[in-house]
């Protein structure tokens, strides 16, 4: 609404110049692409139909010539991951246990890319559930990173990252041009930093969960892969409304008070060469030991960037930093465990054949044991244990109260208030001391081999030297977890490539401050460019 | 006002008799001979009667054909979310007012998971912590049945998601599943053990359901299932702290409530005595053996994992929604029944007569407006209710309708029918079902009572001619000889002719005065017994 003319501007920007679509300047040749990549990249679980996909372009052709386009997304080739649900294609989860089910009902974040006249290409791979941080927990087998080179198929392959590694790679390979992917701990960022594309986490609410399979309802957050931050800025312009389907969605009246406090900020700096005045907040939390050294190197070029542009630099500490790997596992597996509860093969999806004379309950127990893969039963493990009388009281509400710390960290280095918390009534809304965003690695190092994600205790004829426990492999979410435990907006945007793999870097904003995050993003986007 | 008294309508005949029964006074014993009293506490799951379900827009329903009403989200398809009902949190909210209980400003869900077929989430969406009212009370009084008024204090009122139903025996082998019921709202209303004996829980039960009625928030039909109480009993020695409690699931009536306390309190006493020892477990009640059974004991109880709902924001409700919402209660049951009671100066048995039957107070109260209540009371009560219980139509369907009613009580009470035909007329209206008025069952019968003191006077002096023997026994004392004068004069009226007149008009005709014929008649006969109930108002007074 508040951009409208900007809009525009950038529909004729992402439609003609092709500096904005490098690898793909129409959906047919994204159709070629997927057809190009997909064996070896195994983005896509599903793809739509091409007499279905040339019909759409060639309506959304038409269009642009009447000039009757039905936003800047007509015609522009979108992937979808496949925990969205569709009226079309299968809504699997990445999981045995939905395999070939169709839901009967579109997400409504899908239904609002399709009123835009975007084409949906179809359905990308992801980790089961959304449980994985490198996309090796699919039913569907792993997901390639597009940048490796090897031939050979097998363990010494690398990652697209997780959970959303097929929308990540989809976007990377330029099978479309933007991917809506899941974000709980950084399912977008992660796989977004591995695959050298922009991953966008909007605030909680932003986005209409409805229709967003659920894996952890306080965490889970409508995420964005794009080529560039402004083709993630027209995808979320499009999807960003409330929805009374979703009683977590941010509410109109929200909407416009941090709207027009967020516009704010968006037009100070119009000069992308002069960042003066702009605080950078570097949280000296992030720096941790498991940091491979090229990324401690790129986070310095990219404070370095800002720093040239006449921007102020301030360390900062987010004390509580500390605890939010623990009360993020803790809260988002008791959550998935009761989410998940509700895949019993009685009303769809798929049921087990075993057939067992004994007793009814093994109905449940086969359906699940065999429907579910290791990752998925893991972390229902865990999260039932942890909701399990007296474990309660010891491990989940402690977690939530650190939550809430984690999150007040936050809101004491931010300029911007948390309009969140603050009252309505209240008219003056005075800047803290503080600083705008945060700068922070999107992830511990660039994309890992399939056989560094591998737990051991998956794989008995394990020989090699390293051994990883299942939750070891927990600590790659360090960077991104505290911004979905605070549901504050985070963007991870390509930076630099170490041996041909991408590594990106993350913005942090305040809760709401959307436009602004995505604004700063976008001029730190050249970076990369230059 | 409001209906208030019963939103839909139930299909059960008339109640009144059997409610009658229970209100007899009975002696409030506490401890028995033996020296036991038993401790009873009751958690009742009231069906909200909202239009949609508690977290979907599909309507709610009784009796559909199975799966025809459920959306979605009842059957916890992938990515939905719940939705919360306002209308089902302001019917929660006004059962706790009327049942004073403290509405929470701030309450919270949370989930309480179980496998189980009927359950589609696998857990069910309830308030374990934060629920939407604490406390509240119940009182029962004298009026109630209880020889001293007492409180039944209320523990909690949680909103929650009812179940679909599972049918085992229909297919074998198989486990058949209807989901309209899935996601209906309940209001689980859980009193503290303050009853003492299955008489005081059945009494409760009553009174809960009446005040549910009342305001609406539940139709409370355990018949039907839209009310279904578990009970907890204990018993213990005088002197000694409260025994071992068991929870008895399932009781569908009061009557079986009723006989499953009085099961376990037996069967607990008796294993005490022998020695034994109450373990907790929650049991079953066989109504043919009329003994209760294990269900489960607490090693094999479930753990069910409560915790918050994630989807659900804490509901907040301001002061401001509370006041207006208590603004709307309608007049509680114990308040209507004491203003009846005093306003048409009516006995407690007929006052309990209109609360217990859906409907009718409304009715009586509108028929009485302009009119001689005590006539209305007895019109509905003893022939509206007489006549409708023969035919066992439920008050609710009732053909009569209030002006038919008032118009038949005008007609007899302005002297234009007699008794005897105005019950002739009520039962052709409901017969017939058609709303035709009593003035038109009149003409069209020709059953327009005479008023024609000067045909009266012919008639009786016709008559004495005629009968001269007849007056001479009259006029030597003989005063039954009126009375066959009377049939006289009836016979030829065909019973049109107004009492009071033929009266008058055969006094005149025989010279004597009407207060001489009833002193006579009532040294003659002192024992005319017939109905004990009003008959003719007026008759009575004079």
């Amino acid at each position: 609404m508040l951009t409208r003319s900007l809009l525009t501007r950038r529909s004729f920007i992402l439609i003609h110049h092709d500096k904005y679509t490098k690898n793909i300047s129409t959906w047919n040749q994204a159709i070629d692409n997927v057809q190009l990549h997909n064996p070896q990249v195994n983005a896509f679980v599903a793809v739509e139909e091409r007499q279905v996909l040339e019909n759409l372009g060639s309506q959304s052709m038409q269009r642009h010539e009447q000039g009757t386009t039905l936003s800047p997304l007509d015609g522009a080739p979108i992937g979808i991951k496949d925990n969205f649900c569709t009226e079309t294609l299968p809504t699997t989860c990445g999981s045995k246990i939905l395999e070939g089910f169709i839901s009967p009902y579109d997400a409504t974040v899908v239904q609002r890319l399709k009123q835009a006249g975007a084409i949906i290409m179809g359905k990308t791979n992801m980790d089961e559930f959304g449980m994985g941080a490198a996309n090796i927990y699919s039913h569907y087998g792993t997901v390639i990173n597009p940048h490796d080179q090897e031939k050979e198929n097998g363990n010494k392959r690398h990652v697209a990252g997780g959970s959303s590694g097929g929308s990540a790679a989809a976007v990377a390979s330029g099978m479309c041009i933007a991917a809506l992917g899941s974000d709980t701990g950084g399912s977008v960022r992660l796989p977004a930093s591995y695959c050298g594309v922009v991953g966008y986490k909007p605030s909680y609410g932003r986005c209409s969960r409805y229709g967003l399979v659920t894996y952890a309802n306080s965490l889970d957050t409508v995420g964005i892969l794009a080529q560039d931050v402004n083709s993630a800025r027209l995808v979320y312009d499009t999807i960003s409304a409330y929805d009374s389907k979703d009683p977590t969605s941010m509410p109109n009246n929200l909407r416009t008070r941090i709207d027009d406090q967020d516009q704010k900020f968006v037009s100070r700096w119009h000069n992308k060469d002069d960042l003066t005045g702009l605080v950078i907040g570097i949280p000296q939390e992030y720096y941790v030991d498991p940091l491979s050294e090229t990324v401690i190197d790129f986070w310095r070029q990219g404070i370095r960037f800002f720093k040239e542009r006449g921007a102020t630099i301030v360390p900062v500490s987010l004390p509580m930093t500390r605890f939010a790997l623990p009360a993020y596992f803790t809260i988002a597996l008791a959550e998935a465990s009761s989410n998940l509860a509700r895949y019993d093969g009685v009303r769809y999806g798929r049921r087990s054949q075993a057939n067992r004379e004994e007793d009814d309950e093994f109905l449940y127990a086969d359906t699940r044991a065999e429907g579910f893969g290791s990752e998925v039963k893991r972390r229902i493990m865990l999260g039932t244990h942890i909701l399990t009388a007296g474990t309660y009281d010891k491990n989940f509400l402690p977690a939530q109260k650190a939550r809430r710390l984690v999150q007040e960290d936050f809101d004491k280095v931010f300029i911007q208030p948390n309009l969140l918390h603050h009252d309505e009534k209240m008219t003056d809304i005075t800047e803290n001391k503080g600083v705008h965003l945060l700068l922070t690695p999107s992830a511990m190092s660039p994309a890992p081999t399939i056989e560094e994600c591998l737990p051991e205790s998956d794989d008995s004829n394990d020989k090699r030297k390293e051994h990883h426990g299942a939750v070891d492999t927990y600590v790659n979410d360090v960077m991104t977890v505290p911004a979905s435990l605070a549901g504050i907006p985070a963007i991870s945007v390509p930076f630099e490539k170490s041996n041909g793999f991408p590594i990106g870097l993350q913005l942090l904003g305040q809760y709401g401050y959307d436009q602004f995050l995505l604004e700063i993003a976008d001029i730190f986007s050249l970076a990369k460019l230059k | 006002m409001l209906s208030w008294w019963c939103r839909r309508s139930p299909t059960r005949p008339l109640t009144r008799f059997q409610i009658r029964t229970l209100v007899t006074e009975q002696p409030r014993s506490v401890f028995n001979k033996q020296g036991w009293e038993a401790v009873i506490g009751i958690e009742v799951h009231a069906q909200i009667d909202s239009k949609t379900k508690l977290f979907s827009d599909m309507e709610t329903s009784y009796e559909e054909p199975p799966n025809s009403k459920v959306s979605m989200v009842d059957l916890a398809f992938p990515g939905v979310q719940p939705r919360l009902n306002e209308e089902c949190v302001e019917l929660a909210v006004k059962t706790a007012l009327a049942l004073k209980a403290t509405v929470q400003k701030r309450s919270r869900f949370d989930r309480k998971h179980y496998f189980y077929p009927d359950l589609p989430q696998g857990y069910q969406i309830t308030q374990q912590r934060e629920p939407i009212a604490r406390g509240g009370v119940i009182t029962l009084t004298e009026l109630d049945g209880v020889p001293e008024p007492f409180h039944v204090g209320l523990h909690q009122i949680q909103l929650e998601q009812d179940t679909g139903k599972s049918m085992h025996d229909m297919v074998v082998g198989s486990t058949l599943l209807d989901m309209n019921r899935a996601g209906t709202g309940l209001m689980e209303i859980v009193t503290q053990p303050d009853l003492r004996s299955s008489y005081e829980a059945g009494l409760l039960v009553k009174k809960l359901q009446n005040i549910l009625q009342c305001i609406g928030s539940s139709q409370a039909s355990m018949n039907e299932g839209s009310m279904r109480c578990d009970v907890n009993v204990s018993v213990h020695k005088q002197g000694e702290p409260f025994g071992t409690r068991c929870e008895i699931k399932n009781l569908n009536s009061i009557r079986f409530l009723s006989m499953a306390i009085d099961a376990e309190i037996e069967r607990q006493i008796k294993l005490i005595e022998k020695g034994g020892q109450v373990t907790s477990e929650t049991r079953g009640f066989d109504v043919a053996k009329k003994t209760t059974f294990k269900l489960r004991g607490k090693e094999t109880a479930p753990d069910y994992r409560y915790m918050p709902e994630p989807d659900l924001p804490p509901l907040i409700l301001s002061q401001d929604i509370i006041d207006s919402l208590a603004k709307e209660l309608p007049e509680l049951p114990d308040e209507t029944r004491s203003r009846i009671i005093k306003l048409y100066k009516m006995s407690l048995d007929d006052a309990h007569s209109l609360l217990n039957e859906p409907g009718s107070l409304t009715f009586f109260e509108k028929v009485c407006q302009g009119r001689n209540s005590q006539a209305v009371l007895n019109w509905t009560i003893n022939d509206l209710f007489g006549e409708l219980s023969k035919r066992e139509i439920p008050f609710m369907q009732s053909p009569v309708s209030i002006d038919q009613m008032g118009s038949l009580v005008d007609l007899v009470q302005d002297n234009k029918i007699t008794g005897k035909i105005g019950k002739d007329i009520l039962r052709i209206m409901i017969e017939e079902a058609n709303g035709i008025m009593p003035q038109k069952i009149v003409e069209q019968k020709g059953w327009a009572r005479m008023d024609d003191s000067d045909m009266l006077n012919t008639i009786c002096n016709t008559l004495i001619t005629k009968h001269a023997d007849q007056v001479h026994k009259f006029q030597n004392g003989e005063v039954k000889v009126f009375k066959w004068f009377i049939g006289q004069i009836m016979r030829e009226t065909k019973g049109m002719a107004d009492p009071t007149q033929v009266n008058i008009a055969l006094c005149n005709a025989l010279g004597c005065k009407p207060e001489d014929i009833i002193d006579a008649e009532t040294k003659a006969s002192s024992s005319s017994s017939g109905k004990k109930r009003k008959g003719d108002g007026k008759k009575k007074k004079k």
